[in-house]
């Protein structure tokens, strides 16, 4: 239980940047989202409740200590899996992908949940192999352990959340110590068979399990005029998106004012491509300084990995910090022609209730290791 | 090495990739912003212009009144999307549908719908019954548009004011163009997307973004006032006077608004190449010209400012008056004025009399006379809402000698706008106050609420209320009994100033050319309307007294029974009983008048017509015996009946709403132009009837692609 003593190690800082996202989110989505729907405060409105649920929640997990999840570990590893799995065989599909799972006023979207599950028990998992992971031999049950739930996110399809989870699974790897030299070797590995097997398909024609829209759009942010249509195919969208936010200058154009965002020249530009229109609507220091706020927030979730008392809670704070990590660069990344689009939210941003509160969740661990951190010192 | 140090290490590590990963950010973002900010921002507008640009619809232009003087008539046009044609692979049902509708060869619109671009123009201009059909067919890839047409309802009316807009909704001359940012509204854009993105399965679609609408003005002109002074120039143009150019300006002082601009030679705008373009030009503000004694205004003004004169002075005139080594005569030489006050010299117009009190003010202090000139807006532009205003054109004043002080006291060696003159005389009728002259009153939007207010702006009190009170009575001194008396209403205090100058040219003044004028006000003291008269190059009588104040004089009567100002009435008719006013509407003028005339009352005959359209006061009103009533000509004839008009070259949305604001019905036949009617235009029919017009099928545009 929570003592007194507990409460003052709660970490002010990271609380005060996720506020600030959040605050930030809730103005760009009353600009962005204000034509997508009849009332154009609908999505903010949808937003700030999300928003206040998670915060109730994580207040709620506060009370409760972390190592409770070590213990559930198992059982929560088949919930995700039952989960994922219920997806497939009861979604509903949107926009050409199964992901949802309506429940009445909402839709739960499992898939979002799949990563906190993931971090929760691979932390688990990695925490009892810590310090024995030099030999790709000793990778083998990691990966039998990750790829059930990366194939069943994989089969909606969703390319992007079965990436994340890679990287998550990746990223925890290396902090559990796992050998740098294998380690390495396997991402490279990885990397360049990716790259073979793309250029196989260009070039002669290889077969790929992914329709081939989701092909052009990995490797055309390149060079987004050569989609074989002169910037009018699969590139169409990155231009349209570095043309939103180039032309934003140091100010901006101001809320509502972005002739990109607000003319539907940007696709999603309430999830996916809200960065677009931060960058059209307020400019490069606000969105910089949007940046420093992710920037804080990640850097806090290292500190509390720092400061844990144990492993379990070092990966569980770590394996946050990779996600949020890897979301907000491959997010940000993609509306800056830095990254391929892959469909990704940016957290604590993009529009989505099931994405918004994994995210609050997810921080919500993060506070409870930092706050569990310093007993043992005394 | 410890576990825990082990996950430090690495931790350590990561922070270090977290830092140059978002180093990385940031400087792209850096890179795509503020380098290439530029560059993308030119392509954000690009983007628009890639795809189809639907021109807003352009706001209208109205009177004071609100009654429409430019207007954009619409017509939907139809526009196909070849590649989501393509993509739904309904090119053979939307071309059988649309062939269907609009009457025309399967053939034809296939090749149409299925060339390649990114969109094509099926037809133009097709009627309203047939762009319903086709937009309840609800067809893929089919999308209709408005395209609009300027047209000018009133023809050639206020044209120099008004001015031109082109065909893609731009203003070229005139009010057009000064207010074109307003009129013009925001483009719309029919976009052709290929691919879409996020989740999305590609899919050819297309967006229309539709226009916004442009706001309309609202004018200071007055469209029955503007006529009345139409009419009177078109009168002189065809009168032996047959000057080549002529202009009437008419004002209110008390707000600066002009209420009239009117000028000839003119010309239509709907028509405008079948006129030279010098008739286009709005040369009341953009040429100068001498003014002659109209300018002795100002010097009769600086001088009583100044107490150099007082009006009882008495002066003696010989016919010429001497300056230095150079003689100026009078007007009236070898005649004189000889002895004479100087509101009389005033009343006569004398040289010799303007000549000395310039001389005394100069005298008095170097440089007083071009002060007041200068302070009454010569010199300098009026600000008026047109472009290409004239300064008008001064001797420097280090150059000035004691003859230009002289010939300028009389209107001559300084040119000016005819705007200015009119301001000028505005101000002193207005007490002193000189304002600025303006055409738009209120900008509107398309539910007629007022975006933006034109308010009367004020430039600087230039003499006293009294002095400009007194300097009103040494002009209306013109009028009652000297060389403006042809100016002399019958019931109104009326002040006004001759003028006559003959024109220079290269080599000194033009022998046989003048410019005559006529500038006043009235009513004195409580001026409604400030009035100018230009006549430039009239041929045999050049006398301004003699042709450009009977002008002055028929164009105020009008204007103040129009702007229902009373006349000063005689005492006695005040206690006789009053009198039922006949009702008199659709009767030929003779007999009007006669009929009112029987009642004690007084017919006044307004405008040019066969029979009387409107009455003021209204029939069976009870007035004071004597009181004028205001009958109104008009075309009409029979209310039951009207004349048919000439509707060749009209498109078919236009001749629809000019037929339709005469009371006939279209019988269309085709679409396009029109080319035939029957029956043929100037025949009189019963209202209601239909007019049969064939129209010729227009060229379809051919494909644009981005």
């Amino acid at each position: 239980m929570l003592t007194r003593k507990d409460l003052k190690n709660i970490d002010f800082l990271l609380l005060a940047a996720v506020g600030i996202i959040v605050a930030m989110s809730l103005v760009v989505l009353s600009s962005a989202a204000a034509g997508l729907a009849d009332d154009p405060f609908y999505y903010t409105e949808r937003q700030a409740l999300w928003a206040g649920i998670g915060l109730g929640l994580v207040i709620i997990t506060l009370i409760f200590d972390y190592k409770t999840l070590a213990r559930m570990a198992p059982y929560l590893y088949l919930v995700n899996l039952a989960l994922l799995g219920s997806v497939l065989l009861v979604g509903t599909a949107a926009k050409g992908a199964q992901r949802w799972i309506d429940l009445g006023p909402f839709a739960f979207q499992p898939s979002e949940f799949s990563k906190l599950l993931l971090i929760v028990t691979l932390a688990y998992f990695l925490a009892r192999r810590q310090g024995r992971l030099n030999r790709l031999r000793d990778f083998l049950p990691v990966f039998l352990f990750v790829v059930p739930s990366v194939l069943l996110v994989f089969r909606q399809p969703d390319l992007g959340t079965a990436m994340v989870l890679v990287v998550i699974m990746v990223g925890m790897l290396f902090l559990a110590g796992a050998n740098i030299a294998v380690l390495g070797s396997m991402v490279g590995a990885v990397f360049l068979a990716l790259v073979l097997v793309l250029v196989g398909h260009f070039h002669w024609g290889l077969p790929l399990p992914l329709e081939e829209y989701q092909v052009q759009r990995l490797v055309v942010f390149l060079d987004p005029y050569a989609d074989g249509m002169g910037g009018r195919g699969a590139g169409y969208h990155i231009i349209q998106s570095e043309v939103a936010v180039g032309s934003g200058y140091l100010w901006g154009k101001g809320l509502g004012n972005g002739s990109q965002s607000q003319l539907e020249f940007l696709p999603e530009p309430h999830t996916d491509f809200i960065f677009s229109v931060v960058g059209e609507e307020l400019g490069f220091f606000r969105s910089a300084f949007l940046l420093a706020m992710y920037l804080i927030v990640i850097w806090r979730c290292l500190e509390a990995a720092r400061k844990a008392r144990d492993d379990y809670g070092a990966l569980l704070a770590g394996g946050v910090a990779a996600m949020f990590l890897f979301h907000v660069l491959v997010n940000v990344g993609m509306t800056i022609g830095l990254m391929p689009i892959t469909g990704i939210p940016l957290p604590l941003f993009s529009y989505g209730g099931s994405s918004m509160l994994s995210n609050l969740l997810a921080l919500g661990l993060v506070l409870n290791v930092r706050v569990r951190s310093l007993r043992t010192m005394f | 090495m410890s576990r825990q140090l082990i996950i430090q290490r690495r931790l350590t590590w990561t922070v270090k990739i977290l830092v140059a990963i978002f180093l990385l950010l940031t400087f792209r973002l850096a890179w795509v912003q503020l380098v290439r900010g530029q560059e993308l921002a030119a392509q954000a507008k690009d983007i628009h212009l890639r795809d189809m640009t639907v021109q807003a619809r352009r706001g209208m232009i109205l009177d004071r009144n609100r009654k429409e003087l430019a207007m954009s008539v619409s017509a939907p046009t139809v526009v196909a999307i070849p590649p989501e044609i393509k993509y739904k692979g309904a090119a053979t049902e939307v071309a059988r549908q649309l062939a269907e509708i609009l009457g025309q060869d399967y053939q034809k619109i296939y090749q149409t719908v299925t060339k390649n671009g990114s969109w094509v123009y099926v037809q133009r201009k097709v009627d309203f019954a047939r762009a319903e059909k086709i937009a309840r067919a609800n067809l893929p890839g089919i999308e209709i548009i408005e395209e609009n047409q300027r047209f000018y309802p009133r023809g050639a009316l206020g044209s120099q004011v008004l001015g031109l807009a082109g065909i893609d909704n731009q203003g070229l001359e005139g009010l057009e163009l000064v207010y074109d940012k307003y009129l013009r509204g925001e483009p719309g854009y029919l976009q052709v997307e290929v691919d879409a993105v996020g989740r999305e399965i590609p899919q050819a679609t297309h967006k229309y973004i539709l226009p916004q609408d442009g706001d309309s003005l609202v004018l200071t002109l007055d469209e029955t006032l503007q006529y009345l002074a139409e009419q009177e120039l078109e009168d002189l143009m065809a009168s032996p006077t047959a000057p080549k150019r002529a202009a009437i300006l008419a004002m209110d002082p008390r707000t600066g608004e002009i209420l009239a601009m009117a000028m000839q030679p003119t010309f239509d705008p709907n028509k405008f190449q079948e006129y030279p373009t010098a008739n286009r030009r709005n040369w009341v503000v953009s040429d100068t010209y001498e003014p002659g004694s109209a300018f002795k205004i100002i010097t009769v003004t600086a001088a009583v400012a100044e107490g150099v004169v007082h009006s009882g002075e008495k002066f003696y005139d010989p016919g010429y008056i001497r300056v230095g080594r150079e003689t100026i005569k009078c007007w009236r030489f070898p005649r004189s004025h000889g002895s004479e006050t100087f509101a009389e010299g005033v009343a006569n117009s004398c040289n010799p009399v303007f000549v000395t009190v310039g001389l005394r003010l100069e005298e008095k202090q170097q440089g007083l006379f071009y002060k007041y000139i200068r302070a009454f807006g010569i010199g300098s532009k009026t600000g008026i809402d047109l472009n290409g205003e004239a300064t008008g054109q001064m001797i420097q004043e280090d150059k000035l000698r004691d003859i230009n002080i002289a010939t300028i006291s009389i209107g001559q060696s300084i040119a000016v706008t005819p705007i200015q003159m009119v301001t000028m005389a505005s101000a002193v009728a207005n007490g002193g106050r000189l304002l600025q002259p303006h055409l738009v009153k209120e900008v509107i939007d398309g539910h007629g609420e007022v975006v933006e207010k034109i308010a009367p702006r004020v430039v600087r009190q230039v003499v006293s209320p009294e002095v400009a009170e007194q300097v009103s009575l040494l002009l209306e001194g013109v009028v009652a009994g000297g060389t403006g008396s042809g100016a002399a209403i019958e019931g109104y205090r009326v002040a006004g100033k001759t003028g006559t100058a003959q024109k220079p040219g290269p080599g000194g003044y033009q022998p046989g050319k003048y410019v005559a004028s006529f500038l006043g006000f009235a009513p004195v003291g409580e001026p409604r309307l400030a009035v100018l008269v230009v006549i430039d190059e009239p041929q045999g009588v050049y006398f301004g007294g003699q042709i450009a104040a009977p002008i002055f004089k028929h164009f105020m009567e009008q204007g103040l029974h129009y702007l229902g100002v009373p006349p000063r009435q005689a005492e006695s008719q005040e206690q006789a009983p009053p009198v039922a006013v006949p009702p008199v509407m659709n009767l030929p003028p003779d007999k009007a008048a006669r009929v009112i005339r029987s009642q004690g009352l007084e017919p006044v005959l307004l405008g040019r017509g066969e029979v009387i359209v409107n009455q003021v006061p209204g029939g069976l009103s009870r007035v004071a015996p004597g009181t004028r009533v205001l009958l109104y000509l008009g075309q009409t004839g029979d209310p039951s009946e009207v004349s048919v008009p000439d509707v060749t070259g009209l498109h078919t949305r236009e001749t629809a709403e000019l037929l339709e604001m005469l009371g006939l019905k279209l019988e269309a036949e085709g679409s396009g132009q029109a080319v035939e009617q029957d029956p043929v235009p100037g025949t009189v029919v019963p209202k209601g009837q239909g007019v049969k017009v064939r129209f010729a099928e227009e060229e379809t545009e051919p494909a644009l692609g981005p």
